[in-house]
């Protein structure tokens, strides 16, 4: 039965990368500008004889449904083509630095639905305490307050008032040599000023969502059933109340998943980290299309394999659910 | 001879936007070992609150026990400590609620729930308390336990939850059970068989009930005593006979002429003219006072107080005027 959801929302991810693909493709096609007069530009000068030879190698002198066509076979046999800028294939290009910007996407989710979770449960618990009035506060202002502003203030204050922390790149040139764990601890330094700017603003949403579920699930009857039997104030709220108000959270934390890596593209070019985000930056600055569709391909497929993960996990926490297509 | 459960003038307040009202105004009442209370009100008189008080459980803020005493075989509930109302939730008063669709938690199995409510008082495995589940289930006479105590709530129907909150109340088989309306969102046959059980339970557990009903028929059939609440007042108090065939007060009369007679037919079910007060409107007098056909300026200024006029063989407590002067 499971299984069978799954199959089905596997077929649903693949139709709708199908989708993605084509409109990448179709937005890029649109945009103002030639693609020949682009990679020339990256050669020096164009003459037109030169163009007409760069258009024949690049199929860009086929009609627009011919390249799609063969835009889409390439990618199916994970041929995403070749950078006009870089001189790698993209698939290459990208494989490089996916790993850094799932590393930070994941550790910045975490960080902000636990500790966003656990603010908000505890603001729950006494929703006029001085604790609570502290959420609703730094909610807001993490809310309002944009990513690339927080970034800069934080690379200020720890670059010149309190330099504990790197504020550029993933790892030290001094460290190339040493031991893998040291390199590791080397990473988990460098990322901790990205990490903590890209999941502040979403762990401020955590907060007050875990807040607002949380007192709806406290008020709730089968809450008194626990308390009447005895249960203790910690069992009430982590393990009676948090299983029932985990479930609006994760609907959502499943929907910002998208949010969250457009928000990683900006903290990866405010700090340097050597992700999809600054390859993405790059790519557009040069109009370097084909990786700029790689990119994107990339980061819709995290999105919807995120997608995915979100929908099974929600049944296997809500057991109304399970085995409802 | 001191009663196992005696409450004793107790009163409630809420912070409403209204201001302060008082929900509970010097209410007593006592359950001996083994017997069955039957309270009866109409919607809103306090019953849940009563019950909610005794089990340490009103929603404070925005209530709170103003004054008087719970006593539980003579210990104080009213101030004991949060550790204390712990220990005796579950294991020494259990209490069975009047909404058995919502009142189990919808991510944890049935057996699962009630497993956890006996690790909660006895030093058992988790095993052990599983089967003990099961066995429970059994008892309340859930079919093919071994499996039900798998399902989720959702896949249970609104008796079998009942059934279920009746096996988690009775888990840690407690001295005092309170049932708060337990059939009312049940259908009628579901209804009887709800009442059975209870009264099979009280036979092999020896636990005091406190039945919890706005239905004088199930007061008739399960009740050794009855007191009457109206707008968080006990205003009449004796035995189950003695209040459904002498009923004292306006307000016990209307609501034992609303039970239906056998035979009788439907449209003929008679219904107490009015609604009762919202708690910030109670005024000086007798609450039921505008309701009442036998209301004199005295009723309107003057709350009456709980106590036996008279010597007749069934004079019993009852808070009304008209029955002090004999009027009534
Ligand atoms: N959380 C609350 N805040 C304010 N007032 C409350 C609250 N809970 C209960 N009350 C008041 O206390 C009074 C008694 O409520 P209670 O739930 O005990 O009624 P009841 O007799 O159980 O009625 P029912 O038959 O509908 O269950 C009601 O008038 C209600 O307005
Ligand atoms: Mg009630």
């Amino acid at each position: 039965m499971t299984f069978s959801i799954l199959l089905k929302r596997l077929g649903y991810g693949v139709l709708l990368m199908l989708g993605v693909v084509v409109l990448n493709f179709l937005l890029i096609r649109l945009a103002p500008g030639d693609p020949a007069m682009v990679i020339a530009g990256e050669m020096g000068g164009a003459t037109e004889e030169m163009l007409s030879s760069i258009r024949a190698e690049y199929g860009l002198d086929q009609p627009v449904l011919t390249q799609l066509w063969i835009y889409i076979s390439n990618v199916a046999t994970g041929d995403l083509g070749q950078s006009y800028f870089f001189n790698q294939s993209v698939t290459s290009l990208i494989a490089q630095r996916i790993g850094p910007t799932i590393l930070l996407v994941l550790v910045a989710q975490l960080l902000s639905i636990l500790l966003g979770v656990f603010m908000g449960v505890i603001a729950a618990r006494r929703p006029n305490g001085p604790i609570s009035a502290f959420v609703s506060v730094f909610a807001t202002v993490g809310y309002a307050v944009p990513v690339f502003w927080t970034g800069i203030m934080l690379i200020i204050f720890f670059a010149s008032v309190f330099p504990i922390f790197p504020v550029e790149g993933m790892a030290s040139i001094r460290m190339r040599n040493a031991a893998w764990y040291m390199q590791w601890l080397d990473i988990a330094h460098h990322l901790v000023l990205p990490a903590v700017t890209l999941a502040i603003i979403y762990l401020a949403q955590y907060a007050r969502l875990s807040r607002a579920s949380m007192m709806e699930v406290l008020g709730s009857d089968y809450i008194r059933t626990a308390r009447a039997k005895g249960a203790g104030e910690r069992a009430v709220l982590f393990r009676h109340a948090l299983r029932n108000a985990a479930l609006p959270i994760l609907t959502v934390a499943g929907l910002q998943f998208g949010n969250l890596i457009s928000g990683a593209l900006l903290v990866e070019t405010v700090f340097n980290w050597p992700g999809m985000g600054r390859l993405a930056f790059d790519s557009i600055l040069r109009r370097d299309y084909p990786t700029i569709m790689g990119v994107l391909f990339f980061a819709s497929m995290m999105v919807v394999v995120a997608n995915i993960l979100t929908d099974l996990s929600y049944r296997l926490a809500d057991p109304r659910l399970r085995g409802k297509g | 001879m001191t009663a196992l459960l005696e409450i004793e003038d107790l009163r409630v307040t809420f912070n409403t936007r209204h201001g302060q009202v008082t929900a509970l105004d010097s209410v007593s009442l006592h359950v001996n070992e083994g017997e069955t209370l039957g309270v009866v009100g109409e919607s809103g008189c306090g019953k849940s609150i009563t019950a909610l008080s005794v089990m340490g459980l009103i929603p404070s803020p925005p209530g709170r026990i103003a004054g008087g005493e719970i006593r539980l075989d003579g210990e104080n509930l009213v101030g004991a400590s949060d550790k204390r109302l712990r220990r005796l939730r579950g294991a020494e008063a259990a209490m069975i609620f009047q909404e058995p669709m919502t009142s189990l938690n919808p991510v944890f199995t049935v057996g699962e729930q009630i497993a956890e409510a006996i690790m909660l008082h006895q030093k058992v495995s988790h095993d052990r308390a599983f089967r003990d589940a099961i066995e429970l289930l059994d008892r309340v006479g859930i079919p093919s336990p071994e499996s039900r105590a798998r399902d989720y709530p959702h896949q249970l129907s609104g008796g079998m939850r009942q059934r279920v909150m009746i096996a988690m109340a009775v888990s840690c088989r407690p001295r005092v059970l309170i049932a708060d309306e337990p059939t009312t969102a049940l259908d009628v046959t579901v209804q009887a068989q709800i009442f059975d059980l209870l009264n099979e339970i009280q036979r092999d557990f020896g636990a005091a009930i406190v039945l919890i009903t706005h239905d004088m028929g199930a007061i008739s059939e399960m009740a050794d005593r009855v007191a009457v609440m109206y707008a968080g007042r006990v205003i009449e108090e004796a035995s189950a006979d003695n209040v459904l065939d002498h009923p004292l007060h306006p307000y016990a009369r209307g609501l034992i002429d609303c039970i239906p007679a056998l035979g009788r037919e439907e449209t003929d079910l008679k219904e107490i003219p009015g609604v009762v007060p919202p708690l910030h409107l109670l005024g000086e007098g007798c609450a039921f006072a505008d309701r009442c056909a036998h209301c004199e300026p005295r009723c309107l200024r003057e709350k009456p107080r709980l106590v036996t006029h008279g010597n007749h063989p069934a004079a019993h407590p009852a808070a009304c005027h008209g029955v002090e002067e004999g009027r009534i």
